[in-house]
């Protein structure tokens, strides 16, 4: 397993009227942050937020090319970020202890926070394809170049881990520097991931290696 | 954080405590339990707070050590509410230094402030005070701000010290409204009547009026011989005579401080110090004996002199001479007199002090616990009595929030 210290590129907010965040995804253009009560849209070039959805967003949020998805307590929603609207709900696999969402391959990846595990789900109707365990607790979850990475944060303790979609073996560890955790993480396909801060309220771009 | 206690903590914060219960009722891990016990204690239930963070505190993992400490202290902080003062200090200490260690100030600085309430409930006012100088309450938000001024406050009125007790519940009155909390609002404005009313009754050449505290302050920086019967002790010039344990002293100085500047009648101090109807030979040489024995005691303050028919008083540089007499007096009024310095008393302490047996002493502590005017903490010999703490914090719970993310 290869280890290093993750390298921080660049760090946004925190926001007004968005303390913590829970989720993070990318558009392609837009990075959406879950943040309790609402999606915001963070232009990752003037670190501006342009525009917000009001919609429950407690834990992990996902992008599929077209639609949001969004965790809220115990079940997942899909929204139309032109409209806002949601457009249908699928229950959650942790029966809302969920916390990390990743679209891939078709489907939708669901960490499961204390469960230490990541779900594949059908998108349409929830039901559970596949189950990936983990020896951490999971705070977000994201697929690039067909690889699987998901954030852990624990007290003190946080890293981004890539692991073997098959065994959940580690294959290579970022570890945050001291104070900063993860609570949501999102590639932008390239050679960065977008992490949560938690209560710090921010989001952080980190170097993603190779 | 998953989802659900992130909706919970938002339910809670947002001051929907069942919409909060609702999300996480079925839930037993760690966060949930810790968030279910926040949610009980702001319902009023604290016994089941108490054993959901209890359980919440060992459910958490060993990295998760600034959620167990702020587990413990909310749970101190119940304890204290709930007046249960077994509850262990040592293990509100860890916490604190944990929370210190890992940065969250503000918790640290709420965990010292529970610790000096406590050392308050418990009559440990140099204690307190220490702690007290020793925090900084600067990370403190508003509302333990207030919280925070409060015991000082309660601290300055019991050592008579108006102007900073003033001070202290003007910071907390403004902290309680920057916090927009009616409840503590409340609080510090019930606090501060302590000093609007009347605190003890002034007897001086034949006349009595009530003293407020401040009146009291002045009073015993001013140039007159008291004899407080508040506290059993006669102060003049800043030097004081203790005389708690020697009732038939202080039954002597009051009678005649109360005729100054006339003299009082042997008659009248047998009377009164022994309870003779009849003042025999016998009595009048104990009457000798023990004026003798005040004389030592206050000598320097005051001269004790033979009159023609009896004795009288003589301050050596105060002006004036004065009682401070409790409000309302009677045998149990004694028992507050005396508990009305904040400090917790034995009852052999007590019987000691009012020359009462120990069981009359137990008998009137036992009536006026019934009215809940004194209260008892300890057990067996360790047992002591205090009065009840003047409204000097607040009795509304202001727990941390259970959760590192928060």
């Amino acid at each position: 397993m290869k280890t290093s210290t993750a390298t921080i590129l660049r760090e946004y907010g925190p926001f007004p009227d968005a303390e913590r965040v829970h989720g993070v995804t990318f558009d392609g253009r837009h990075v959406w942050f879950a943040s309790g009560d609402r999606l915001n849209a963070l232009d990752p070039d003037s670190g501006e937020v342009m525009r917000f959805i009001e919609v429950a967003s407690h834990a992990g949020t996902a992008f599929d090319g077209e639609f949001l998805y969004q965790i809220a307590e115990d079940v997942i929603h899909k929204i139309d970020p032109k409209t806002g609207q949601i457009l249908s709900t699928i229950p959650a696999p942790g029966n809302g202890g969920d916390s990390g969402l990743a679209w891939a391959e078709g489907t939708l990846w669901v960490g499961q926070h204390r469960g230490r595990r990541i779900h594949q789900i059908d998108p349409d109707t929830g039901e559970i394809l596949r189950t990936i365990e983990s020896n951490r607790v999971v705070t977000g979850v994201t697929w690039v170049d067909g690889q699987l990475w998901h954030g852990t944060w624990e007290g003190d303790d946080s890293d981004i881990r890539r692991i073997d979609p098959q065994t959940g073996e580690v294959l290579e560890r970022l570890d945050m520097p001291e104070g900063t955790g993860v609570s949501g993480l999102e590639s932008d396909g390239a050679a960065c991931f977008f992490c949560g801060g938690g209560n710090s309220g921010k989001i952080r771009a980190v170097r993603r290696p190779g | 954080m998953d989802s659900l206690i992130t909706a919970a903590a938002q339910a809670l914060a947002s001051g929907d405590t069942l919409g909060a219960l609702k999300r996480v009722a079925l839930r037993d891990d760690a966060p949930a339990l810790a968030l279910r016990g926040i949610a009980m204690a702001q319902l009023g239930d604290l016994i089941r707070a108490k054993a959901l963070l209890k359980s919440a505190a060992r459910a958490f993992g060993p990295r998760e050590a600034v959620a167990r400490a702020r587990c413990v202290v909310a749970e101190a902080e119940i304890a204290l509410v709930s007046r249960d003062l077994t509850w262990p200090p040592k293990a509100l200490e860890a916490a604190r230094k944990v929370l210190e260690s890992h940065g969250d100030r503000v918790n640290a600085a709420h965990a010292g402030n529970i610790a000096i309430r406590r050392l308050v409930l418990i009559g440990r006012l140099d204690e307190a005070e220490q702690a007290l100088a020793a925090l900084d309450p600067t990370p403190l938000p508003p509302a333990l701000r207030a919280a925070h001024e409060l015991v000082a406050a309660g601290i300055e009125v019991r050592r008579l010290r108006t102007r900073a007790a003033r001070a202290a519940l003007e910071r907390a009155r403004s902290a309680a409204q920057r916090a927009g909390m009616p409840v503590l609002t409340a609080e510090v404005e019930a606090a501060g009547h302590v000093l609007s009313i009347p605190a003890a009754r002034l007897v001086s050449r034949g006349h009595e009026r009530p003293l407020l505290l401040a009146e009291v302050e002045a009073l015993f920086s001013g140039g007159t011989l008291v004899v407080d019967a508040c506290r059993h002790i006669v102060r003049a010039a800043g030097a004081a005579v203790p005389l708690a344990s020697r009732p038939v002293l202080f039954t002597l100085v009051r009678a005649l401080a109360e005729a100054w500047p006339a003299d009082v009648a042997r008659g009248a101090l047998i009377a009164r110090a022994f309870r003779g109807k009849h003042a025999d030979e016998s009595h009048r040489a104990r009457l000798r004996v023990e004026i003798g024995r005040l004389r030592a005691e206050l000598s320097g303050l005051a001269e004790v002199s033979a009159t023609k028919r009896g004795f009288a008083l003589s301050p050596a540089g105060a002006a004036e001479v004065a009682v401070l007499a409790p409000l309302v007096e009677g045998p149990h009024a004694a028992v507050l007199a005396f508990l009305a310095d904040g400090e917790a008393w034995s009852s052999s302490a007590l019987a000691i002090a009012l020359g009462a047996s120990p069981r009359t002493v137990q008998r009137a502590l036992d009536s006026l616990a019934g009215e809940e005017k004194v209260q008892a903490i300890g057990r067996g010999r360790a047992r002591r009595w205090m009065s009840p703490p003047l409204s000097s914090f607040p009795t509304i719970l202001l727990l941390p929030g259970p959760l590192p993310s928060d």
